[in-house]
């Protein structure tokens, strides 16, 4: 086994845990909010990747704007999802488990709908910038992998001060742990949940559309993006954007590596085994309790 | 200020107040008491807007509230400390206040006002803890935080759900010094409180709410019959 071998092993570990991450991150944001465990998380991504592509071609419109009309189907979605499906659940006092039902039906409905619009092939986006990789120690990232790091790293710390430093960040907070407190406290509950689907929308859209350039999209990729993404989120720690990106890494590190002493077919089963040990060591996530409350 | 007409309410298809009829008047404190099951904490949240009613009206300043949400009756300066206080136990003293202290500016309550500072001079033992989180706060320091928030929102109504159960007499004694400092500035306050003794201390007059329904009105200057003849308390509080 070389070290150049090794190398790329991290770097590609590392460049797919940042996509679990910006899953993780939109599942913990919505979790966080609503209390709701989002089963369509990586539905968002593959609606916000999707228009992207139909906008740029055939729609021939630039590439910036097709990203914004990506992104803003993706807050769209969101938004439109809690309007018609889980304010009406809250109003009838559903239970967590109605709420993970109702998601995972919306992702196999999605997954459907755009095979039915896109059909079953794969769809590429352009890269964000430059074309191309750099060398590391004798192994390669492409360029392409840094934007997703980049943007990771900027919405988990637009995240973290927009929960501690803003009011309406707080509100959202506040309507999620305690729904009668923030109500008799003059904040509109339905409104901050509304928010919570709509900023979950969008980093999932932008998770999509950042994956895009790297991996082909298509009409399944949401379900296995999602869980994914559940995975990193629970190993850092369910609400919290930070812990989802070093769970997300974590696992991405987990599985390439596992490909470098085994046949990649072990992959999954190596880093979700690895996993339910972390768990077991673990059970609060890997930045512990206090981590589960973080920003 | 706030009149209760007809007041049907209850979860689901079960009713649990039946044609209350109350009110609240500007500056007086009333005092709600009854035995557990009553159905005054059900009352509490029907007036605060958590529970809707079947039917009846709440009217404040001859307003009718009763399609309005909570988050708006906060605004129209009616402020609720809830039974089990319902604070934002995963954030600080600071944030739980800042919350309470930007809904404030919106209310349209009464004359009197309160900024942060003061609150803070009310209640010392919470200036003292306001960086930390409310979860690691005592149940007296919590309950002192959810009357500083409750103020925060600028009521001229303040309605407060079995303020002092479970609370050590020392801290029930400084609760109610406050309360007793508000009254006297011309707070309307409702008290919802089982203990009869307390009730009187702190309120002009109060309701005995027994299954429901008004069973009783201990008017203005009655609190002193009241309490030496004890068959009021074994009628409807249980002794």
């Amino acid at each position: 086994m070389s070290a150049s071998l090794v190398m790329q092993a991290i770097l590609s570990g590392i460049t797919n845990g940042f996509v679990y991450a910006l899953i993780g991150i939109g599942l913990a944001v919505i979790f966080k909010g609503t209390q709701i465990i989002n089963a369509m998380q990586g539905e968002f991504a593959v609606i916000g990747a999707m228009v992207t592509v139909f906008a740029l071609e055939p729609a021939g419109l630039p590439y910036g704007l097709s990203i914004l009309l990506g992104v803003i189907s993706g807050a769209a979605a969101g938004v439109i999802i809690d309007r018609l499906f889980v304010q009406p659940m809250m109003r009838q006092r559903a239970g967590e488990e109605s709420f993970l039902l109702l998601t995972i039906g919306l992702a196999v409905t999605l997954s459907a709908a755009v095979l039915y619009l896109a059909g079953r092939n794969s769809y590429l986006l352009p890269s964000w910038g430059e074309e191309g990789v750099i060398e590391i120690l004798d192994a390669f990232l492409q360029i392409q992998a840094l934007w997703l790091i980049g943007t990771a790293i900027i919405v988990v710390v637009g995240l973290r001060l927009f929960y501690g430093r803003t009011l309406l960040g707080l509100s959202m907070m506040a309507a999620s742990m305690d729904p009668d407190g923030a109500a008799t406290n003059g904040i509109n509950v339905r409104r901050m949940r509304s928010l919570t689907f709509l900023l979950g929308g969008t980093i999932g859209a932008i998770a999509g559309i950042l994956v895009a350039p790297l991996v082909a999209v298509n009409y399944h990729m949401g379900i296995a993006l999602t869980l994914k993404g559940f995975a990193a989120a629970i190993l850092g720690g369910l609400s919290n954007p930070l812990g989802a990106v070093l769970g997300g890494v974590t696992l991405g590190l987990l599985e390439s590596l596992a490909v470098v002493g085994f046949p990649s077919g072990y992959k999954d089963v190596i880093a979700l085994a690895m996993m339910i040990v972390i768990m077991i060591v673990m059970p609060n996530g890997l930045l512990g309790r206090v981590g589960r409350i973080g920003g | 200020m706030l009149q209760i007409q007809s007041l049907q309410a209850g979860y689901g298809a079960l009713p649990v107040l039946h044609g209350i009829e109350m009110s609240v008047g500007r500056n007086e404190a009333v005092a709600i008491v009854g035995p557990n099951g009553a159905g005054k904490t059900t009352l509490v949240r029907t007036l605060c807007g958590l529970v809707k009613p079947m039917a009846g009206r709440v009217l404040k300043d001859g307003v009718a509230l009763t399609d309005l949400p909570a988050h708006r009756r906060a605004e129209r300066g009616i402020a609720v400390v809830l039974e089990n206080r319902n604070l934002f136990v995963e954030l600080t003293v600071r944030d739980n206040l800042r919350l309470a202290e930007s809904a404030g500016r919106k209310a349209s309550g009464g004359s009197l006002r309160f900024s942060l500072d003061e609150v803070l001079t009310l209640f010392p033992a919470v200036k003292e803890r306001y960086h930390s989180s409310v979860g690691l706060l005592s149940g007296g320091q919590q309950q002192m935080v959810a009357i500083a928030r409750a103020l925060l929102l600028q009521p001229d109504l303040l309605i407060l759900d079995e303020l002092t159960t479970g609370l050590a007499p020392k801290i029930v004694k400084e609760i109610l010094g406050v309360l007793n400092n508000l009254r006297t500035q011309g707070m309307a306050i409702l008290l919802v409180e089982q203990s009869i003794t307390i009730a009187a201390e702190m309120t002009d007059r109060a309701y005995v709410l027994s299954v429901g329904k008004v069973a009783q009105e201990i008017r203005r200057g009655e609190w002193q019959a009241v309490l030496a003849d004890d068959s009021l308390i074994k009628a409807y509080l249980h002794g």
